[in-house]
């Protein structure tokens, strides 16, 4: 049984023009089910709507900088906010809305709240105990319960969610487009000699650029040609000044790259490195380096040890402990054949997170929703005086 | 006066209130019913390929009639020994594909990829349906749906439980 050509809504609650994990998985989920023909309306915070390309895209207003969750989330509520996500569900007549981070004050919140009928939630948080979350829980729970199936992004997620809500979700993986990255074309300057790439920004400390920089003083001793290769934006000066100055000349930073320079680079460096200390729910970063077939060292931490599965798509160190890391490259850059096995087993590992097999796994739960009831109205026209009036 | 006021103006909040919850609750009922019905159709559909498998393939006659008499218990089974009869034929048909990928038996692929798409749907089902249970079962187990008997006469849900580690 396929799913019907349905009427699709769905709903981001962080700002479209910044970019983010979350915006992309939006995208591109949106972008492969209109490709399979169906209807697909996106509604999100758009700062400037002059700057908005894909048609399909229905604005809320502006986005406001709110620090939630550790850092600053750009989201969108009020009034204005909220008149808005009322019109584009009784505009559009769904048959099924797809909400992302209804856990988050935003849009996905205020759907969630102001529609009823077929509701898909995506959870895409892992977090250990949360305290807004905590508190908040008994103004979120009547709300989240309203949507019929809930996704997590991993089993990171899932626990977040069980948790905080009492609710348990089906794990379904962020999808990526491995063509994209197995077309990647591998770059002489990325490439020659040995490197070392680095990958996002890297001021953030749980990024851990500074356990991989900490572990360099070791590395270079032993691999005399190696450069560090830091790609994402951030400010470089301050990053230098952290490192002894014998070995400042080894590290090159390229600043931000674009998406096919991003697959370009995963493809080229000799080892790709992610030594992130943690707050990572899914590593969508890894899933890419292995569609792009690089050899990955990551941290330990459970989410990526999840998608590595325990090191069969790449190696693992202790998080957060340079001589580990450094012992586990060191390894890898001597041994060619352990690098070639790595990346093969990588690029097949990664279908499983090809769109065609994520999406069909979401139109899955999107079935199950769909049969729950006949489509999304406004919660508010369908208040009990109001249905018995409608019988009359 | 205004005492009067503040009064009247709780007691609405108090009935708001309720009304509140009990519109929660009906929601949740809902809820089960929905992902109920669809895990039922999904099993029905199940047993149905299960017959088609049964008679379609070769199989010895005991195993033929281990999977025959599975699929037809799971059909017709009370609603109390529904549990039963859908573990039962969860088993039959793991041990069939067990042999098929033991190369004892040859089954049709077409079957094989048919059943495995259902029993991954039936997996994420029963998650849904198991979910909607316990949110009932959470807020009715609560003070004020019991004191004010919120839930009207609906019964408490029917708690299934699938061993859906063998699906």
């Amino acid at each position: 049984m396929k799913l019907p050509l349905s009427r699709i809504g769905m709903v981001c609650p962080y700002g479209w023009d910044t970019p983010g994990g979350v915006q992309i998985h939006i995208k591109e989920l949106a972008e492969h089910f209109i490709s399979l023909g169906h209807y697909v309306s996106v509604i999100a915070p758009v700062s400037d709507e002059s700057l908005v390309t894909e048609p399909w895209l229905v604005s809320a207003g502006r986005p406001l900088a709110v620090p939630f969750n550790g850092s600053v989330a750009r989201v969108a509520f009020g009034p204005v906010a909220t008149s808005r996500v009322r019109q584009w569900i009784a505009g559009n007549e769904f048959d099924l809305l797809h909400l992302h981070q209804p856990e988050v004050p935003s849009l996905s919140l205020i759907a969630c709240w102001s529609a009823e009928g077929p509701m898909v939630g995506t959870f895409h948080t892992a977090a250990a105990k949360q305290r807004t979350l905590v508190a908040a829980g008994p103004i979120l729970e009547p709300i989240i319960e309203k949507l019929t199936a809930r996704i997590a992004v991993s089993e990171m997620a899932r626990e977040t969610l069980r948790e905080h809500f009492e609710t348990d979700a089906v794990v379904i993986p962020n999808g990526l487009s491995t063509s994209k990255y197995s077309t990647a074309q591998r770059r002489d300057e990325w490439s020659k000699d040995q490197t070392i790439g680095f990958l996002g920004r890297y001021e953030e400390p749980r990024k851990g650029l500074s356990v991989l920089l900490e572990a360099l003083p070791l590395l270079v001793k032993k691999n005399p040609n190696l450069r560090i290769l830091v790609a994402g934006p951030g400010d470089s000066e301050k990053v230098l000044k952290t490192v002894p100055i014998s070995i400042r000349s080894r590290i090159i930073f390229l600043g931000r790259l674009s998406e096919s320079e991003k697959a370009d680079f995963l493809k080229s460096v000799t080892v790709y490195v992610a030594p992130n200390t943690g707050g990572e729910s899914f590593g969508i970063i890894l899933t890419e380096a292995m569609a792009a077939g690089a050899t990955i060292v990551a941290s330990d931490i459970p989410a990526f040890a999840e998608v590595l599965q325990s090191g069969e798509y790449g190696s693992l160190f202790i998080s957060e402990n340079s001589q580990s890391l450094a012992t586990v490259i060191d390894g890898l850059l001597k041994n060619q054949e352990k690098r070639k096995e790595l990346s093969k087993s990588g690029i097949e590992g990664a279908d499983k997170y090809d769109w065609k097999n994520v999406a069909a796994q979401i139109s899955g739960v999107y079935e199950m929703a769909l049969a729950s009831g006949p489509g999304v109205t406004l919660a508010s026209e369908n208040r009990p005086w109001k249905r018995f009036r409608a019988n009359e | 006066m205004s005492k009067y006021l503040i009064i009247i103006f709780i007691l609405l909040l108090f009935a708001w209130y309720l009304s509140f919850s009990a519109t929660r609750l009906d929601r949740l009922h809902h809820r089960v019913e929905t992902s109920w019905e669809h895990l039922d159709a999904l099993l029905q559909r199940r047993a149905a390929l299960a017959l088609e498998i049964a008679h379609q393939n070769d199989l010895d006659p005991a195993m033929d009639m281990l999977l025959t008499a599975s699929a037809y218990e799971s059909r017709e089974a009370a609603m109390a020994d529904r549990n039963e009869a859908e573990s039962l034929l969860s088993e039959s048909l793991k041990l069939i594909r067990e042999s098929v990928s033991a190369g004892e038996i040859h089954i049709k692929v077409a079957f094989l990829d048919r059943l495995s798409d259902i029993t991954e749907k039936i997996r994420v089902a029963i998650s849904i349906h198991l979910e909607a249970v316990a949110a009932v079962e959470n807020l009715r187990s609560k003070r004020i749906f019991q004191v004010f008997h919120l839930a009207g006469r609906a019964k408490l849900p029917f708690h299934y439980s699938f061993e859906d580690d063998q699906l």
